[in-house]
C-alpha cells in the first residue's frame, strides 16, 4: 500500500464507522417502532386529498441548468490544477488561463442571450 | 521566484489553422451575443466564416511550404504532427468546408434557419477535423473526433422542425457516442499495452520489445478500428449513414460525406500506418473484411433505395470500400491512391449533394426519385450537373472519379490483392448501374398527371451555389483531365515517417 | 501574503513509517472522536439554534429539557425512534431505503477533511489532529456535497410522490448552480496557497503574531473568494433564506415528506451535519483553521499548546460562523426561486471567474516582483472593463420577455 493510499485508511474506517452507525440507528429504531399497517397508511402525501394521477411532472428548465453545470464542472477541473500551479506557471499560464476563461464566459453570456438563464 | 513548470514549445504556425476556424466560430458567438437580432449579424457571420476558411487554407499553403523544404514539423511535444499528407487531407476538409458555407447561405435563406450557430458549428467541427489530419498522438485523435462529431450532431438536428432531421441528429448522437467510447477503449487498451499514446512512440515500442501477451494489444486494435470504421461508415458501422444522410440538412450532409469521411480516414491510415505497421498482418484481414463488405452491403443495398439521399449515402459507403482497399495494400502506392480517391470524391459528392440542395424546393424533403423526373428536362443545367456527379461517381473515364478507379484499382493490382481487385470491379458495375438510373430518370419527362410536382417552378440557382457547382465539377473535370499534377501531390503526401 | 513551506508534503506523517496495528488504532480513535464530536456538535446547535432564534423574537424557546433545555434534541431524536413509519405503497422501495443512507453518509465523510486541532506527538507517533488529508483535499468536499445531491435526488424519486419530486429537484438544481460558484471561489484560495490538501492550506494560515490576522489568514487577501464561499455555501446547504428544498409554504416540507420516523431523523441529521461541515470548510479555507495565538506563559511545546489550544481556537471559530449562520435564519425571508438562480449564474459565477483571475494576476505579479501598486488596480481595472463588456452583452429584462 503506498503513501497515497495509505491517507485513504482513516477515510475508510470513517466510512466503515458511518454505515455501521447509522445501520445501528435505522435498525433500533426497525426493533423500537410500533407497527400496525393500516391502507390509508401507504397512500402517497397529497395535502390531505387522495392522489390523483400517477406521476409528477417539473420544468424542463431544471434540466437545462443542469446541463449548465455540467460545463462549468468540467471546466472547474482545468481550473483546479491551473490554480495550484500558478507560481510555477507564471505568465504564461496567466494568459492561457484568461483566453480560457474568457471563451468560457462567452459561452455563458451565449447562454444568457438565448433565454436559458430566464426562469419560467 | 517558483521554479516554472516546463510547458512544451510550440510551433504556433503548424496549429493556426485549427486556430483560425475555432476563433472564428468563437467570433461568430460573440457577434450573435453583442448585435442580437440585427439584420447585419448572419451576413457580418458568413463574412467570418468564409475568412476563417480561408485564413486556414492560407496557413496551409503556407505550411505546405515549409514544410515540403524541411520535412515534418512536429510540435507540442511531440502530439501534432503536421506533414503533407495531414496537410493534403486538411486541404481537402477545408475544400469542403468552404464549399459547405457557401451552399449553406443561400440554403438557410430558403429554409427559414438563418442562424449564426450554424456556421460557427460548422467551422468547429472543421477545426477538429483538421486536428485529426494532423494528430500524432491517441489521445489528440480521441479529441479531435469528439470536436469534429459534437457540432455534427447538433447539425444534423439543426431543421429542428422537420421529424426526419431530429431523427437524424438523435440517431448520429446516440451510436456516435457508442463509437466513441469503443475508440476510447481502444485507446486505453493500446496503452495498457505499450505503455504510450503516442504513434511514434508506439511504433518504435513495438519495434524495440516483443509482447509475450499480444491479446491487448490486438484488441486495442480492433476497437480502434471499429471507431474509426463508424466515422468513415464502413460496413458492419454504417447503420447510421442512410438515416442521418437523409434526414440531415442537405448542405451538412455534403459536409458529413466529404470532410467527415477526410478526418476519420486522416486518422484511420495514420493511426494504422504510422503506430501498427509491424502488425500489418493482424490488421490487413480486418480491413479486408470491411472493404469487401463495404463494397458490396454499399452497391447492393443502394440499388433498391427509392431516394436520391439514401441512395447517394450507400454510395458513400462503397466508395468507402474502394478507399479502404487502398488502405488494405498497406504499401505507399496503396496510400496515395487512398488520398487521391479521397480528394476526388470529397468533390463529387459535394457536387451531387449541391445539385440536391438547390434542386428541391423550401422544406428539403423531396428527394425520392419521382421528385426528380425530368429534371434536366425543365433545368438544363442543374440537371445536366446532377448526371454528370453521378456519372463521375460511377467512374466514367474522363472524369475525376475514373483515374481514382483506376489508381486504387493499379494500387491493389500491386499489391497481388486480386480478390478485392475482382470485388471492387463488380462493385463499380453494380453502382454504375444505380448512377444510370438516376441519369435516366432526371432525363425522362415526368407524367402529366403528377400534380404534385415539386420542381415546377425553375428558380435561378443563387451565384454562391452556382460558384459551388461550377467549382466542384471543373474540379472533377480537371482531375478526370490532366491528372498526372493530382497524383503527383497525392504521392508527395503519402510520406508518413 | 507570503508564502509559508508545508513541513508535511506527504499528508499525515502518521503513515510515514508504514502500518502497523498501533497506527490503525490511532485511526480508528481519530475517527470516533470525529464521530463523536459531530454528533454532540448537530444535537448543540439544533439547541443553539432554536434557542437564539427565540431570544431574537422575545421567546423562550425550549426551556423542559435538561438544564436550558439543552437536551432537548436528544429528547426528539430519542422520540422518533418510538414512531411508525410506513413505506408509501409506490415508492420504489430500495432506493427508499437507500437515499436516507446516502445522505447522511456524504455529509459525514465531508468532514474527514477538516482539521481540526495542530499536528501532535503522541509517544514515537506524529500526527495531524485531523481524519484524513488526502493529496486531493478540498476536492474531496466538492466530491461529497455531489454525493450528498444524490441523497436528495433519489429520496423525492423513490417517494413516487408530487412534493418531493419538485422540493428534490429544485433542491438538486440548486445545489448544482450554487456548486459551480463554490468551486471557483475555492479557486480564489487555491492560488495564495498553492496546494489542495486542507491542512496544507491551514499551516499557510499559521498564526506568528498580530499581523498574520490580516496578512496570514486568507479572509482579507482572498476577501472576494471569502463573500462568494459564504453565499455558495449557505445555498448549498439549502439554508435560509435558500431552504426551498423544504419550504413549507409551497411544498409542505419537499423531498423527505414521505419519510418518518427514524428515517427522516437521518435526513434532518444530515443537513445539519452539511451546516457544520460547511462552517468548518469556511473556517479552514479563510480563517485559519486551528491557528492562533499560543498561550504565551506556557511552554510552547507543552501539551496544553499543542492538544488544547489550537482545538479551542477551531472551536470558537466555528461557532463564531455558525451563530452567523443562525443569524441569517432568524432575520432574511426565502429567496424567489428564479432571484436565487439569478443570483448564482448571473452574479457568483461571474464575480467568482473574476476573482480569481485578479488574484492570478497579484499572485503572479508578487512572484515576479512587478510593482504591485500598478499591477493591482491595472488587473482590477481590466477586469472591470471585460465585466462591463459582458454585461452590455447580456440581455436586458424586456428582451428576455420576448424570447419564447
Amino acid at each position: 500500500m503506498t503513501e497515497f493510499y495509505r491517507q485513504y485508511l482513516s477515510v475508510a474506517v470513517l466510512i466503515g464507522a458511518a454505515a455501521l452507525m447509522f445501520g445501528a440507528m435505522l435498525g433500533a429504531g426497525r426493533l423500537l417502532r410500533p407497527n400496525r399497517p393500516q391502507p390509508e397508511k401507504f397512500i402517497t402525501y397529497e395535502a390531505g386529498s387522495d392522489p390523483v394521477g400517477g406521476w409528477g411532472q417539473s420544468n424542463v428548465r431544471y434540466y437545462v441548468y443542469a446541463l449548465l453545470f455540467v460545463m462549468f464542472d468540467v471546466e472547474a477541473v482545468f481550473i483546479f490544477p491551473w490554480a495550484v500551479n500558478l507560481k510555477s506557471l507564471g505568465v504564461y499560464g496567466l494568459i492561457e488561463m484568461a483566453v480560457f476563461i474568457i471563451v468560457l464566459t462567452l459561452g455563458l453570456v451565449y447562454a444568457w442571450r438565448k433565454g436559458v438563464l430566464r426562469w419560467a | 521566484m517558483t521554479p516554472p513548470i516546463s510547458t512544451p514549445s510550440i510551433n504556433w504556425l503548424a496549429i493556426s489553422p485549427e486556430i483560425a476556424l475555432a476563433a472564428a466560430g468563437v467570433v461568430m458567438v460573440m457577434l450573435r451575443s453583442v448585435l442580437r437580432r440585427r439584420p447585419i449579424t448572419m451576413p457580418l457571420c458568413v463574412v467570418v466564416a468564409i475568412s476563417g476558411v480561408v485564413a486556414a487554407g492560407a496557413v496551409e499553403y503556407r505550411l505546405w511550404q515549409v514544410v515540403d523544404h524541411h520535412r515534418a514539423i512536429s510540435t507540442v511535444a511531440g502530439m501534432v504532427r503536421v506533414d503533407l499528407f495531414g496537410i493534403f487531407l486538411g486541404v481537402v476538409v477545408l475544400g469542403a468546408t468552404l464549399m459547405t458555407l457557401l451552399l449553406s447561405v443561400a440554403y438557410l435563406r430558403r429554409e427559414g434557419l438563418d442562424a449564426p450557430e450554424y456556421l460557427a458549428l460548422v467551422l468547429l467541427s472543421a477545426a477538429g477535423m483538421l486536428a485529426m489530419t494532423t494528430a500524432n498522438d491517441l489521445i489528440v485523435v480521441f479529441l479531435a473526433l469528439e470536436v469534429l462529431s459534437i457540432p455534427l450532431y447538433v447539425l444534423a438536428a439543426f431543421d429542428r422542425r422537420r421529424l426526419s432531421s431530429q431523427e437524424a441528429g438523435i440517431k448520429y448522437f446516440v451510436l456516435g457516442a457508442f463509437s466513441s467510447a469503443i475508440f476510447l477503449y481502444g485507446v486505453a487498451l493500446t496503452y495498457g499495452a505499450t505503455g504510450t499514446t503516442s504513434l511514434t512512440g508506439i511504433a518504435s515500442f513495438l519495434a524495440h520489445n516483443t509482447l509475450l501477451d499480444q491479446g491487448t494489444l490486438l484488441a486495442g486494435i480492433a476497437f480502434l478500428l471499429v471507431g474509426l470504421g463508424f466515422k468513415v461508415a464502413a460496413v458492419p458501422f454504417h447503420m447510421w449513414t442512410p438515416d442521418v444522410y437523409q434526414g440531415a440538412p442537405t448542405p451538412i450532409t455534403a459536409f458529413m460525406s466529404a470532410a467527415t469521411k477526410a478526418a476519420g480516414f486522416a486518422a484511420l491510415l495514420r493511426v494504422f500506418g504510422v503506430a501498427f505497421p509491424l502488425y500489418r498482418a493482424d490488421w490487413r484481414p480486418a480491413v479486408f473484411a470491411l472493404a469487401v463488405l463495404s463494397l458490396v452491403v454499399g452497391s447492393v443495398a443502394a440499388v433498391v433505395q427509392t431516394d436520391v439521399k439514401r441512395m447517394l449515402a450507400y454510395s458513400s459507403i462503397a466508395h468507402a470500400g474502394y478507399i479502404l482497399i487502398g488502405f488494405q495494400t498497406a504499401t505507399s502506392r496503396g496510400r496515395e491512391a487512398a488520398l487521391l480517391y479521397l480528394f476526388v470524391y470529397s468533390f463529387m459528392t459535394v457536387g451531387a449533394f449541391a445539385v440536391l440542395t438547390v434542386a428541391t424546393r423550401r422544406g428539403d424533403d423531396r428527394h425520392s426519385l419521382d421528385d426528380y423526373r425530368g429534371l434536366a428536362l425543365e433545368r438544363p443545367i442543374v440537371g445536366g450537373l446532377l448526371i454528370f456527379f453521378v456519372l463521375a461517381q460511377a467512374g466514367i473515364p474522363f472524369t475525376g472519379g475514373f483515374i481514382a478507379k483506376l489508381e486504387v484499382f493499379s494500387a491493389a493490382a500491386q499489391a497481388h490483392q486480386y480478390v478485392l481487385l475482382v470485388i471492387g470491379v463488380l462493385a463499380a458495375v453494380v453502382t454504375a448501374y444505380f448512377y444510370l438510373r438516376i441519369a435516366y430518370t432526371v432525363l425522362t419527362p415526368g407524367e402529366e398527371t403528377s400534380s404534385a410536382k415539386p420542381l415546377e417552378t425553375p428558380r435561378r440557382v443563387d451565384v454562391w451555389s452556382g460558384l459551388v457547382l461550377v467549382a466542384c465539377a471543373a474540379l472533377v473535370l480537371v482531375v478526370g483531365v490532366v491528372p498526372g499534377v493530382f497524383v503527383h501531390w497525392a504521392r508527395d503526401a503519402t510520406f508518413l515517417l | 501574503m507570503t508564502r509559508l513551506a508545508n513541513p508535511f508534503p506527504g499528508g499525515d506523517p502518521l503513515f510515514n513509517h508504514g502500518l502497523d496495528l498501533t497506527v490503525i488504532g490511532f485511526v480508528i480513535v481519530k475517527t470516533l472522536i470525529v464521530f463523536g464530536l459531530l454528533l454532540v456538535s448537530v444535537l448543540l446547535y439544533i439547541w443553539f439554534m432554536r434557542k437564539v432564534i427565540a431570544d431574537m423574537q422575545n421567546r423562550i424557546g425550549p426551556d423542559q429539557a435538561g438544564p436550558f433545555g439543552i437536551l432537548q434534541t436528544l429528547a426528539d431524536g430519542i422520540k422518533l425512534f418510538f414512531k411508525e413509519h410506513s413505506t408509501p405503497a409506490r415508492a420504489d422501495r430500495p432506493v427508499y431505503l437507500l437515499a436516507p443512507f446516502v445522505s447522511a453518509l456524504a455529509a459525514f465523510l465531508a468532514f474527514a477533511i477538516v482539521p481540526f486541532g495542530g499536528i501532535a506527538r503522541l509517544g514515537t507517533h506524529t500526527t495531524f489532529l485531523q481524519l484524513a488529508d488526502p493529496p486531493v483535499g478540498v476536492l474531496w468536499l466538492l466530491a461529497m456535497s455531489g454525493i450528498g445531491v444524490y441523497g436528495v435526488m433519489l429520496a423525492g424519486w423513490s417517494s413516487g410522490s408530487k412534493y418531493p419530486l419538485l422540493g428534490s429537484v429544485r433542491a438538486s438544481a440548486q445545489v448544482l448552480s450554487y456548486e459551480a460558484a463554490m468551486g471557483l471561489s475555492i479557486v480564489g484560495v487555491l492560488v495564495h496557497t498553492g496546494t489542495l490538501s486542507t491542512r496544507g492550506i491551514v499551516l499557510q494560515q499559521t498564526w506568528q503574531n498580530w499581523h498574520s490576522f490580516v496578512s496570514q489568514w486568507l479572509w482579507l487577501p482572498a476577501i472576494g473568494a471569502f463573500v462568494i464561499f459564504l453565499i455558495a455555501a449557505t445555498a448549498e446547504t439549502n439554508h435560509p433564506p435558500f431552504d426551498f428544498s423544504e419550504a413549507e409554504e409551497e411544498l409542505a416540507g419537499g423531498y423527505h415528506i414521505e419519510y418518518g420516523g427514524i428515517r427522516f431523523a437521518i435526513f434532518y441529521l444530515a443537513e445539519f451535519m452539511n451546516m457544520i461541515t460547511m462552517s468548518a470548510i469556511a473556517v479552514t479555507l479563510f480563517l485559519g483553521g486551528p491557528s492562533g495565538p499560543k498561550l504565551g506563559f506556557l511552554n510552547q511545546g507543552g501539551w496544553v499548546n499543542v492538544w488544547i489550544v489550537p482545538v479551542f481556537w477551531f472551536l470558537l471559530k466555528l461557532w463564531v460562523v455558525l451563530y452567523a449562520t443562525v443569524w441569517l435564519r432568524a432575520s432574511l425571508p426565502r429567496l424567489r426561486y428564479d432571484l436565487l438562480m439569478d443570483l448564482g449564474w448571473k452574479v457568483l459565477i461571474e464575480a467568482a471567474f473574476l476573482w480569481a483571475m485578479v488574484t492570478g494576476v497579484i499572485v503572479v505579479g508578487q512572484d515576479q516582483h512587478w510593482n504591485l501598486w500598478i499591477v493591482t488596480p491595472a488587473a482590477a481595472v481590466a477586469a472591470l472593463l471585460v465585466y462591463g463588456f459582458l454585461m452590455m452583452c447580456v440581455p436586458g429584462k424586456r428582451e428576455l420577455e420576448d424570447i419564447r
